[in-house]
């Protein structure tokens, strides 16, 4: 039931975006029967609410879905299966006492401040966008500068256009959406900037997204200054080297009013770091065992906060699982501690989780340093397994056997991203 | 005379480069593809392009002021921007439900409905 709000729980998740909710329902399904779902937005959704371009569901429902038909669908099963869920509920702190119970402070609009207590906490408040800051673009400070989700708020939410002439830093798939959203509602999209060679974003959306409106794409080119008072009324534009600097002496200016930043995500931390959990740097979540709990016992992680997945298919199973095991803790199963550290390698970024468990299945999720084809992912030298391509943008999944660890006796395992030889090539 | 035409197949992140040649409407060859899928996107975007459509009309009564709508099923792709327009027109009234049919056979093609992509309750009723 919406807004019903008890004491206690076994499981309290932060965040109701796909990963909360899946969290939820996994918990839910693994028979813990008080489940409460906290978002301070006014509903359930998360970012999928604003995502309303279809390319959702694949995977888990095979069928093409928008954002918001993916999140409903979820948002009904959650419901049904009687989880609490209180919206415009901000989360603003959370502590552990010293027999592990967790006490979750939240701020509502209309209760006030008020504190509910749960054997086990999932975190899933996904991530936030870079903005011009974390690239420090020289020039003044006027209006219409602003990351490219919050537009796609604006525009899909609320009803409002950032602007009517508008450039795009970063091509990953946000910025590239974003451009033929505005097309679509009458805005003229002057050119998307992107600092490395290729494209961040799927091709799909280079095709349909810039090609079928005729946006230029400037691969290699940076912005490398914003002029204008109150309002945006110019960008200099520089292409860049080797080293990825802006060669000043061949920048030119693009006249806009508007500048959308689409430069990347990050997870949204503050409250695990408030718990003194460990994070990863190349990740900038948590570090997490193979049942997804973090360095606090009791804490687990899932979907954008845990790293930024691409796919929300991917964000829904890490999810579910994330829920059982938080469940399983506040049911008192204990398992024992993973003994097995994964580490990664040559051309791999990152891999979740970081530690193993011999006689289990996991998934592994990794992305790449640089792409690749074709290539091999070698998991020690236990497994090898080739792919056609590898991109940074596209994120891998690795299902790894219950019995591929039984006869290992190391304690750490490193995930590498290998050229294929010459002989392999030819099957 | 033979003419040729370039694509970038959408069917995985490898985007090959496609180069299509045709005779008027008659497709003489396809080159650049790295597995089937790619020979089939050619011949599909040369012979009836089609795109998903999917964007916002104005709601009223309800917690959002835009419901995201889509087309059930893609459209000609010369079609995109006129289709947007005529969507635009659209002034609903909450509550809405998810795959309610906003406007059926839409520009005149059978089959091909406007429906909305999720349910908006009127904002005094969600709590
Ligand atoms: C613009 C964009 C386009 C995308 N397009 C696609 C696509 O085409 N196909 C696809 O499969 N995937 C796509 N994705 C990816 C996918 O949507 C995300 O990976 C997924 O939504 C992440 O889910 P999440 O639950 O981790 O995070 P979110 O959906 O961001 O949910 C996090 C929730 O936590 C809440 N929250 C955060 N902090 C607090 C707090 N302190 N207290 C209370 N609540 C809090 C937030 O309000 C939010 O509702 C896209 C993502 C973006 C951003
Ligand atoms: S032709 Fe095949 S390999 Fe090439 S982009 Fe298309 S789907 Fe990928």
């Amino acid at each position: 039931m919406l807004g019903r709000v008890e004491k206690k729980y076994g499981v309290v998740v932060v965040g109701g975006g796909p990963a909360g909710l899946g969290a939820a329902l996994g918990a839910r399904d693994y028979g813990e029967d008080k489940v409460l779902i906290l978002d301070r937005e006014p509903e359930a959704g998360g970012i999928l609410l604003q995502c309303i371009h279809s390319g959702f569901g694949l995977h888990y429902f095979k069928e093409e879905l928008t954002g918001p038909e993916y999140a409903q669908r979820f948002i009904e099963k959650v419901i049904d299966h009687d989880v609490d869920i209180l919206p415009a509920s901000y989360v603003s702190r959370i502590a552990a006492d010293s027999d592990g119970i967790k006490k979750v402070r939240i701020i509502n609009e209309k209760r006030g401040i008020l504190t509910v207590e749960a054997q086990a906490v999932v975190l899933a408040m996904g991530c936030r966008e870079r903005t011009r800051g974390a690239v420090r673009i020289p020039g003044t400070r006027p209006s219409g500068i602003l990351t490219a989700g919050l537009a796609q708020k604006f525009v899909n939410l609320m009803g409002y256009l950032p602007g009517k002439k508008i450039a795009i830093l970063g091509s990953g798939d946000i910025g590239l959406i974003m451009a033929r959203r505005l097309s679509l509602e009458g805005c003229e999209v002057v050119g998307v900037f992107e600092l490395m060679p290729y494209s961040n974003g799927l091709s799909r959306n280079v095709v349909q997204c810039l090609n079928d409106f005729n946006i230029p794409l400037h691969l290699s080119n940076t912005v490398a200054a914003i002029h204008g008072r109150d309002r945006v009324e110019k960008i200099t534009v520089a292409p860049v080297g080797k080293d990825l600097k802006p060669d000043l002496a061949r920048a030119w200016d693009v006249p806009c009013d508007t500048l959308l930043i689409s430069i990347g995500l990050i997870p949204e931390n503050e409250l695990t770091q408030n718990l003194g959990i460990s994070l990863d740097v190349a990740t900038g979540g948590p570090r997490v065992s193979s049942t997804l709990e973090t360095s606090m016992p009791g804490v687990f992680a899932c979907g954008n906060v845990l790293h930024v997945h691409d796919l929300v298919d991917f964000v829904t199973n890490e999810s579910l699982l994330a829920g059982r095991f938080a469940a399983e803790l506040s049911r008192g199963v204990r398992r024992p501690g993973d003994n097995i550290q994964l580490l990664p390698g040559e051309n791999v970024r990152y891999c979740v989780p970081h530690t193993l468990n011999p006689g289990h299945k996991h998934t592994v999720y990794l992305r790449c340093k640089a792409p690749m084809k074709p290539c091999k992912i070698r998991v020690g030298n236990l497994i090898e397994k080739k792919l056609r391509f590898v991109f940074p943008a596209e994120m891998i999944m690795l299902k790894l056997k219950p019995d591929l660890l039984d006869k290992f006796h190391g304690d750490s395992l490193r995930i590498d991203i290998l050229p294929l030889a010459k002989e392999e090539r030819n099957d | 005379m033979t003419e040729a035409k370039q694509y970038t197949c959408i069917g995985c992140p490898i985007g090959c480069p496609l180069h299509l040649e045709h005779d008027g409407n008659t497709i003489k060859e396809v080159s650049g593809y790295e597995c089937d899928r790619g020979a089939k996107y050619a011949h599909q975007e040369f012979i009836d392009p089609r795109r998903s459509l999917s964007t916002t009309v104005a709601i009223s009564g309800a917690m959002w002021p835009r419901l995201p709508i889509r087309t059930c099923k893609p459209i000609h792709k010369d079609q995109v921007l006129e289709a947007v327009r005529k969507i635009q027109a659209l002034k609903l009234q909450a509550p809405v439900k998810m795959g309610q049919v906003l406007i059926r056979d839409f520009m005149g093609e059978k089959g091909i409905d406007v429906v909305a992509c999720r349910t908006m309750k009127r904002a005094d009723e969600s709590s």
